[in-house]
């Protein structure tokens, strides 16, 4: 208790800061915040800019100039006489900062979010079960009926409450964005409460009589009554004609057919994948489908009222949604529109998936259709503005310029479609009957190596090809070469020699390969002849169709005689087409003279006698006939 | 558009343009050549109207129109000097415009009477070439016979000549020797539908003249 005496003062530890201590040493405090200040010293703290960069930018800028303006209103002294109007005007743009960052609060989530408070959405079904229960205590059935009652109304209840939360986040407006979205790549117009749309080719140039027009309807199903797996939904649906449904397509088929098959004698043949699209798919894929449905059925009915007025030797067949022709003999085109509606296919059988299908015929056919809607769009202006008009600038000029009667005829004649998509349908077979006749003899034959140069640049009428036949190893001399060019046209081919004769062959592929065989025999003479002039050689006789020896199953055999520089060797060379090559040898000898005239004959006459003998090809070295040429003459030129 | 020679056929004495015409007919038949159609050139004839009131020193102007069944599309009209104008058949409105006087004026053209001349007969086709046998009338009076030959492969006289001579030899005889002037003129030049018709006028000046000078002795 000593201590007694001693005071100990407690006092509270300053929570707050010091703001000043007085001379008397009394100590002035800030004044602790309130919860307000509180808050907004904390939300201080928060960086907001780091969050969003982007808005960093802009709100310090404003910062910025705000802190400006704070300075040089602390710097400038206020008897400055627009004064008022400068206060004023910050006054305002103060006002219209603040907006800004009200709107940008309001529009922007970011900065702030407005939460549903949980409310208790349990309550009209807890009164519900209630009501159940109380009833249930006393009649069981009623109960029961009442339950079902109850969770019939509840379902009602839970979708209204769903398609209300639903209208809420989807806009009302998508409807018609959806439709804005259609006005720009479809025709619609307002029929009454209804929109009808417009699909045909009509304004492309079109004159089919079938119309397309289909019907653009509000999807009423909710997107969660959607079927799963799809995740497209527009708010929009568009109802296509029945006719249209489905899709379709033409089929170009070039075909082999053997006499005793008729030509009635076809079956439809269907990929199985095709023909379904989606039930729910978009609205322009299905306009889309449906287009190209009604193309289908123009380009098919076009072709088939042409099949049935166009003459030819051998009639056209159009039988039901099938167009027959006979482009060449035994070939067969045939054309066949595919309509798949989609709705029976789950029945039907599965069908063989090799489709001989011709797609580059069927391009062509839209194409030539797509021509036609475009000239009957796209008239020539008239040239006076008051003469008649649909007048070409050819057949304008025709009168001035003297046009003959045949040229008018000629300008006056077109094409319909099926003539030109038979005529490019027999350029396209004579093309690859073309094309295989080469590849095959070029494989069969070694020798003389043929090489096809094919033109990269064809039409669909025509296209070029160059032939070279060269010998391996001796290419680089020009003299040994052979070349041909065929021009294949729409039923004829035409072949340019090297000397430029001009020679017209049909299509059967067998003149074309009679052809090369007989320019391959052509070209071991010609190859000899340009060896021997080489090897310093002399040509005796060159016959170009020797009428000696085997006959030739076509054309003719040529054959080459070559004498040795020092006269005393002579080879014959003989090439058929089929007897084949034959070189043979002589070599006059002094035996063979009468041994008592030796002294008295010139050496030079020996060469009258002996006899030839036929040098056996195989035996000599040499990878092809040039090679073992060169070897012959050089070995039989060396000096006895 | 080929080489075009035209010539005037002599009608013997004692013999009726129709037996000549059928004689020309059968030896081109028999050469080969096919029938196809008919063809027909015709000429007309306008003149200036000179003011009332001016006087003229200068020949009246002569503006000659035809028509070649050949180039259909086409009207013909040639000048006295010789300018050649090839124009569509719609010229033929602006001609009837301008011969048809209107509210009390003078037209600026008038059609001479009795002036139009016309080559009318069978068109034979012989490979290459075409043959025509007119016979011209005018105003419905027999006047000649004009045989026109043509060469369609080759637009150049001087390249095709021989090869013409010798076909119109086989049938026409020393009728055909020499090129028509008009063609001998212009031998390696390219021969011009306009040239065709300057033929045919030439000749048809031809018969004109004759008639001219007939009158008297008749």
């Amino acid at each position: 208790m000593a201590l007694a005496g001693v005071t100990v003062s407690i006092e509270a530890v300053h929570e707050n800061q010091i703001q000043e201590v007085t001379l008397d040493g009394q100590e002035i405090c800030v004044p602790p915040l309130s919860m307000s200040e509180c808050l907004a010293k904390s939300a201080q703290k928060i960086d907001f800019a780091e969050e969003d960069g982007e808005e960093k930018g802009k709100t310090t800028s404003e910062e910025e100039t705000e802190a400006q303006e704070k300075e040089s209103s602390a710097f400038q002294p206020s008897l400055w006489p627009w004064d008022s109007v400068r206060n004023k005007l910050k006054a305002a743009y103060t006002e219209t900062g603040v907006l800004l960052d009200v709107l940008n609060i309001a529009k922007e989530k970011k900065y702030m979010v407005l939460a549903h408070v949980q409310q208790d959405t349990n309550e009209p079904k807890s009164a519900l079960q209630i009501l159940a229960k109380k009833k249930a205590f006393g009649l069981q059935s009623i109960s029961s009926g009442l339950s079902t009652a109850a969770s019939v109304l509840m379902g009602g209840a839970d979708r209204l409450k769903k398609s209300q939360q639903e209208i809420g986040n989807r806009q009302q407006t998508e409807f018609h964005f959806e439709l804005h979205n259609l006005r720009q790549n479809w025709r619609l117009k307002k029929v009454g409460n209804s929109i009808i749309g417009d699909l045909s080719y009509r304004s492309a140039g079109s004159r089919f009589w079938q119309g397309g027009t289909f019907e653009v309807t509000k999807n009423t199903m909710l997107p969660s009554e959607q079927v799963e797996g799809t995740n497209t939904h527009s708010a929009l649906e568009v109802v296509i004609p029945s006719e249209l449904e489905g899709s379709s397509y033409v089929q170009v088929e070039v075909k082999h057919v053997s006499e005793s098959t008729g030509l009635m004698h076809a079956t439809l043949k269907l990929p199985n994948s095709f023909g379904k699209y989606p039930a729910d798919a978009h609205w322009q894929t299905k306009l889309e489908v449906a287009q190209n449905v009604l193309f289908c059925k123009e380009l098919f009915s076009q072709l088939a009222r042409e099949a049935t007025q166009l003459k030819s030797s051998v009639p056209h067949v159009v039988v039901g949604n099938q167009i027959f022709t006979n482009i060449f003999p035994s070939v067969q085109l045939s054309i066949i529109l595919c309509h798949a509606t989609g709705k029976g296919d789950e029945k039907s059988q599965p069908r063989p998936p090799k489709v001989e299908h011709n797609h580059v015929l069927e391009h062509s056919l839209h194409q030539l259709l797509r021509e036609v809607h475009h000239k009957t769009l796209h008239l020539d202006p008239p040239h006076p503005v008051t003469a008649t008009f649909g007048m070409t600038k050819r057949r304008r000029l025709a009168g001035p310029s003297g046009m003959s009667r045949a040229d008018l005829k000629e300008m006056s004649e077109s094409e319909t479609l099926l003539e030109q998509i038979i005529k490019q349908a027999r350029h396209e077979v004579l093309r690859v009957r073309t094309m295989t006749t080469i590849d095959r003899l070029a494989s069969t034959i070694p020798d003389p190596q043929i090489m096809a140069h094919w033109s990269c640049l064809n039409s669909s009428l025509q296209s070029n090809v160059k032939i070279i036949i060269t010998s391996n190893g001796y290419d680089g001399l020009r003299l040994t070469w052979q070349s041909l060019d065929l021009e294949i046209g729409t039923d004829s081919i035409k072949v340019v020699t090297k000397d430029r004769r001009i020679l017209m062959l049909s299509f059967l592929e067998k003149e074309l390969e009679d052809l090369i065989r007989w320019q391959v025999s052509q070209h071991h003479i010609s190859l000899s002849q340009n060896l021997a002039r080489l090897m310093g050689w002399q040509i005796l006789s060159y016959n170009g169709c020797s009428g000696v020896g085997e006959m030739e199953d076509f054309a003719t055999a040529s054959s080459i005689q070559l004498v040795a520089p020092n006269n005393d060797r002579m080879l014959s060379i003989r090439s058929g087409i089929t007897s084949g090559l034959h070189v043979y040898l002589k070599i006059d000898s002094k035996d063979s003279l009468d041994p008592s005239l030796t002294a008295l004959v010139d050496p030079k006459w020996l060469n009258l006698s002996g006899t030839f003998k036929e040098i056996d090809m195989e035996q000599i070295d040499g990878r092809n006939f040039a090679a073992k040429l060169e070897f012959i003459m050089a070995m039989v030129k060396q000096k006895r | 558009m080929g080489v075009v020679c035209v010539y005037a056929f002599p009608v013997p004495e004692g013999k009726s343009g129709q037996q000549v015409v059928d004689s020309l007919q059968k030896q081109v038949e028999l050469l080969g050549a096919v029938k196809t159609g008919n063809f027909s050139v015709d000429c007309e004839t306008y003149q200036a109207n000179t003011q009332a009131g001016t006087l003229t020193t200068t020949p009246q102007r002569l503006i000659h129109v035809l028509h070649n069944s050949e180039q259909p599309a086409s009207c013909f009209s040639v000048l006295d000097t010789g300018t050649t104008l090839i124009a569509d058949v719609l010229f033929d409105v602006l001609i009837h415009k301008l011969t048809s006087g209107k509210a009390g004026k003078e037209a600026f053209y008038q059609q001479r009477k009795g002036s139009k001349m016309e080559s009318k007969g069978p068109r034979y086709e012989l490979s290459d070439f075409i043959i025509k046998i007119g016979s011209v009338s005018m105003a419905s009076n027999f006047k000649g016979i004009l045989v026109e030959v043509e060469y369609s492969p080759c637009s150049v006289p001087t390249e095709c000549w021989n090869l013409m001579r010798e076909l119109m030899q086989s049938f026409m005889g020393n009728v055909a020797e020499t090129p028509p002037t008009l063609v001998k003129n212009k031998m390696d030049n390219f021969y011009l539908p306009g040239d065709t018709i300057n033929q045919y006028l030439e000749h048809f000046t031809n018969f004109r003249k004759q008639t001219v000078m007939g009158q008297p002795i008749r």
